[in-house]
């Protein structure tokens, strides 16, 4: 009985080292899992295993919920994958000692940006993040609004949201933050109207105070909006991912803060609500003249500098983010592709148009994907607070200086 | 009968109102997994409470396939089989040795086998993970074996140890002086005498082996068991319920079914074992 | 699990001194396999956890040596603070966590009807993941979910249920509750069988009334269950939480629900500081030390060891 683990072991060992001599790269990321993504995964492998004759690839797909601490464990015992899928900016910035530089690689992708530690790019962007209101047409028309006139700044949104309450029937904004991701979005929904390119230096070092009034406007205009009653009141019961989206597909509230990415978007919308019938807008900053609509690098294909096979890694990196493998990817997730060489004309829809007209007429930055994870876990539990009426402004303010000091 | 037995009647059946509200709800979560595995997506978003309409059984056609459920299963049920078969054996051999025999540091030894019972897999996460590493044992279906023997091992030793204490002492001297060894002591006498037990057990752990995700996420990171490939169904952002709810019908299926066969079993097993006890 | 009650067995450790030599050798040999894999698996890593805790590194294994300075840290951190109140009122619900399958295992021998349907019934939760159990409490107390559906159809107004700091804390209890007293049943069942008829009987014809005997008769011969059972529990509610808190709240409204299990994740994960998730790991331990050193005795009086 005492040695029998033992031997198991050693029987097990021979068996790692077996496998070590087929080339194999492994892949980890969080979405091979889902149906919809069959095509771009096995289009990716055939291309990698005609290109390099002999070699293999397995894609692993993690619980999310998980992804990091797993990562976080297997690269510092040495054993983590060949090629990682990560999210742009502090999560990819902050891993940047384990990966291998992509800068010769990365030409032709936006969002590169996000992507980008030390001077170097560590991952090729596959898709663009961003942050769209969407606004339900039917029940503009129904509150009395003109159903073709997005608000463009604080104003207008007032008066729709205004007229909205008036009929009594939906809130303003369907709204989910028992995560705490209606607060972190918001972050990035204020501060892109008024951040400069110095504000994002300090912010990014932790230099930019909770008390500096384009800072502390963020929970001002939270705060405001939640007295307001703009947002759905159960809003700390329900998860932003996907009750909040499905309320606003059922038609149960006017707007919702949604993504340019692969989920909770245009395509996902209009499926319930009909080519036109959902329209875009940034959300405006009350103290800023012209929206901004946030959007950056989404996620990102990395190559480990542990792995055995350096330069297979890098090739299978540069199938996965390649105009061909993008498109496929963006056709059938919807999703907007990093890949500028990626033909889009498969795309399209009235919301679409005008979230892309809208990228083009006021761009603006990604705050919240930059801000230390700690403070930012910190901003997620002020806000519920601050929905709930249990904190008032200043306290949370202070208690975000508090974190942001302790980081 | 007499006054209090029909004053014991009426107190039974008023409580029997509120038991039959609870029995209700734990068999909720089955009308609710089955009646949403075979709604669309869709379907869901718009009625999440109603009665199916249009019932369709893609989804678990599509959790089967895509989720590779035959594989998984396959991982799943070797694992769990040989973790059981395991801490039979080494909580048998261990409660034996605990209650039975004489030896110095007995107390000791029990003292820190119960001791572990209180260290959590948060606790040890990292270093259990360079642990696995170190040993080589990561990615192998053995490694998943050993971790969840040891982690499960400390309350099926306990268990073991109670219930070879309470077995009658003249069952053992009886077995020694007719000069049998203690290993066949152990094979031919304790471990069918602890039947009662070690079916408890096995049930126990297996529900702990099925239904945990993190050791198995930890130590087999390319391969995956069942509950590993059920929690991965749940995106980042996306939970798409339905599929989710099918493949949690079929994950809990084999789980259920044991349950039902063996649960008279494990009743009657444990009167049996009160009653020699 | 049926054993624990045969505490009046005369203790077997009677006329002192050890076995023959072989026996000792034999009991050594049968403890090997169980001895290695608890200290490979479990006690080396928790050694190894206190040194990953006395530094900072980060998740590509780079740091420096820091002393006492995480521990220092969680004195400082007022998540953490929020999280241990929140540990003190977990533990306050303890009672419940008992006396409820002690009570239903007590109606069902009694022989309440429906009992046998109930006693199967009742384990279901605990075949259960969590997390199906807690997708589906998500959609049952939201603050639009079924349950406030059915308070609205009689009339009462809707509570947050999971939204406010007030209740969430208690709501996520009320569900892991429900998700485990099943296994609390069924080891009361087993340790009722036990218990023997005859004494309840002559209780009964001594006019005992039902509650008399409940808690004059039945309850005190469980002792070593209940003991057994709040021990083990409170094992449960301190470790396996996680899965319930991820889904249902997060960790909030604000800290609310955040425990120490979660914010052990949050610290390894999310925001990559394995050194003070280590710290908060090894304090997590030592307070589970108090618990574990009264386990000890309680569990092994009850083996007679």
């Amino acid at each position: 009985m005492k040695t029998k683990p033992f031997l198991l072991a050693a029987t097990a060992i021979g068996l790692v080292g077996a496998a070590a001599q087929a080339q194999e790269l492994t892949v980890w990321d969080w979405k091979s899992g889902d149906p919809v993504t069959a095509d771009y995964y096995d289009s990716a492998k055939a291309a990698f295993e005609a290109a390099n004759p002999g070699a293999t690839v397995k894609f692993v797909v993690q619980p999310h919920d998980q992804y990091y601490t797993l990562l976080g464990t297997a690269l510092s015992s040495g054993k983590g994958p060949d090629v990682i899928l990560l999210h742009g900016g502090a999560q990819a910035q902050t891993r940047a000692d384990a990966l291998l530089p992509l800068t010769a690689m990365a030409d032709g992708f936006s969002g590169a940006e996000g992507f980008t530690a030390n001077g170097e790019v560590i991952a090729l962007p596959l898709t663009i993040q961003g942050f769209a209101v969407y606004y339900n047409r039917a029940l503009y028309e129904a509150a009395g609004l003109d159903p073709n006139k997005a608000p463009s700044n604080f104003a207008e949104l007032s008066t729709a949201c205004e007229a909205i309450a008036a009929k009594g029937e939906v809130p303003c904004f369907a709204l989910g933050n028992s995560q705490g991701f209606g607060g972190e979005f918001f972050i990035s929904q204020i501060a892109t109207s008024t951040f400069d390119d110095a504000d994002y230096t300090a912010w990014a070092a932790g230099e930019l105070a909770w008390t500096d009034p384009k800072v502390r406007a963020i929970a001002d205009q939270w705060a405001a909006a939640a007295e307001a009653g703009w947002f759905y009141e159960g809003a700390n019961s329900i998860a932003k991912f996907m009750d909040e989206y499905e309320m606003f597909m059922r038609g149960d509230a006017a707007h919702t803060v949604g993504l340019l990415s692969d989920v909770a978007h245009w395509k996902q919308f209009e499926e319930f609500h009909g080519e036109g019938g959902v329209g875009v807008f940034a959300y405006p900053n009350s103290d800023a003249e012209l929206a901004r609509l946030p959007f950056a690098g989404g996620i990102g294909w990395a190559a480990s500098n542990q792995s055995a096979h350096p330069e297979l890694a890098l090739s299978l990196v540069e199938i996965l983010a390649d105009a061909e493998r993008q498109a496929i990817f963006a056709v059938d997730t919807g999703a907007l592709p990093a890949n500028l060489a990626v033909d889009t004309s498969g795309l399209s829809s009235p919301a679409l148009a005008e979230a892309l007209a809208l990228m083009a007429a006021a761009p603006g930055g990604m705050p919240h994907s930059i801000l230390a994870p700690s403070v930012l876990e910190e901003w997620k539990r002020q806000s519920q607070l601050l929905l709930n009426g249990e904190t008032d402004v200043d306290a949370a303010i202070e208690a975000m200086e508090v974190a942001r000091n302790a980081n | 009968m007499s006054k209090p037995a029909k004053r014991d009647r009426r107190i039974l059946w008023a409580a029997s109102v509120p038991m039959m509200l609870l029995a209700l709800s734990c068999v909720y979560p089955i009308y609710f997994a089955i009646n949403n595995a075979l709604k669309d997506r869709k379907g869901y978003i718009l009625d999440r409470f109603g009665l199916v309409t249009d019932p369709s059984i893609e989804n678990f056609v599509t959790a089967w396939s895509r989720a590779r459920f035959d594989e998984y299963f396959f991982n799943s049920v070797t694992v769990t089989a040989g973790a059981v078969l395991a801490l039979l054996l080494v909580s048998s051999l261990a409660g034996f040795a605990l209650a039975v025999l004489r030896f110095p540091a007995r107390k000791l030894i029990f003292g820190v086998i119960l001791a572990s019972l209180m260290i959590p897999v948060q606790v040890v996460l990292v270093p259990f993970y360079q642990t696995i590493v170190a040993l080589e044992l990561l990615n192998t279906r053995i490694g998943l074996i050993l971790s969840y023997t040891a982690f499960f091992l400390p309350f099926s030793t306990y268990l073991m140890t109670a219930f070879y204490a309470a077995l009658p002492r003249e069952l053992v001297d009886a077995a020694r002086v007719d000069g049998a060894k203690f290993l066949q002591v152990w094979w031919y006498v304790m471990l069918p005498m602890g039947k009662p037990a070690l079916l408890t057990l096995g049930i126990l752990n297996t529900l702990y082996c099925w239904n945990d995700v993190l050791i198995s996420l930890l130590v087999l990171q390319d391969e995956r068991t069942l509950m590993v490939g059920i929690a991965a169904l749940r995106g980042e952002y996306t939970t798409n319920v339905p599929l989710l709810s099918a493949a949690i019908v079929l994950g809990a299926a084999p789980i259920v079914l044991l349950y039902v066969i063996f649960q008279r079993k494990i009743v009657a097993g444990i009167a049996t074992g009160a009653v020699k006890g | 699990m049926t054993v624990k009650t045969h505490k009046t067995k005369p203790p077997r450790k009677r006329r002192g001194g050890f076995g023959s030599k072989q026996e000792q050798r034999f009991a050594y040999l049968m403890l090997l396999p169980a001895l290695a894999l608890v200290l490979i698996f479990r006690v080396i890593p928790l050694i190894w956890g206190f040194f990953l805790s006395l530094t900072n590194v980060d998740t590509l294994g780079n740091g420096d040596w820091v002393g006492f300075a995480n521990y220092a840290r969680a004195a400082n951190d007022p998540t953490f603070q929020d999280s241990l109140i929140n540990t003190v009122i977990l533990l306050a619900t303890l009672p419940i966590w008992v006396m409820l399958p002690m009570l239903l295992a007590i109606l069902i021998h009694q022989g309440v009807p429906g009992g046998k349907f109930y006693r199967a019934v009742y384990f279901f939760p605990a075949v259960l993941s969590s997390v199906i159990i807690g997708a589906i409490f998500s959609v049952v107390l939201r603050y639009d979910g079924s349950l406030n559906n059915m308070l609205g159809a009689v009339g009462i107004d809707a509570i947050d249920w999971l939204g406010s700091s007030s209740n969430a804390l208690g709501s996520l209890i009320a569900v892991q509750l429900w998700s485990t007293f099943g296994m609390g049943v069924l080891i009361f069942m087993s340790g009722l069988a036990t218990v023997p008829d005859d004494i309840i009987e002559a209780a009964r014809i001594d006019g005992a009334g039902f509650w008399q005997r409940l808690f004059l008769v039945i309850v005190p011969s469980l002792r070593p269950i209940i003991e057994f059972v709040a021990v083990v529990t409170t094992i449960g509610v301190l470790t396996s939480m996680f899965g319930l808190i991820y889904v249902l709240t997060g960790g909030g409204p604000g800290t609310s629900t955040t425990l120490p299990e979660f914010l052990i994740w949050l610290e390894q994960g999310k925001l990559n500081r394995p050194g003070y998730a280590a710290a908060i790991s090894m304090i997590l331990f030592v307070m589970m030390g108090g618990i574990a050193w009264m386990q000890v005795r309680i569990m092994s009086r009850n083996t007679n060891l």
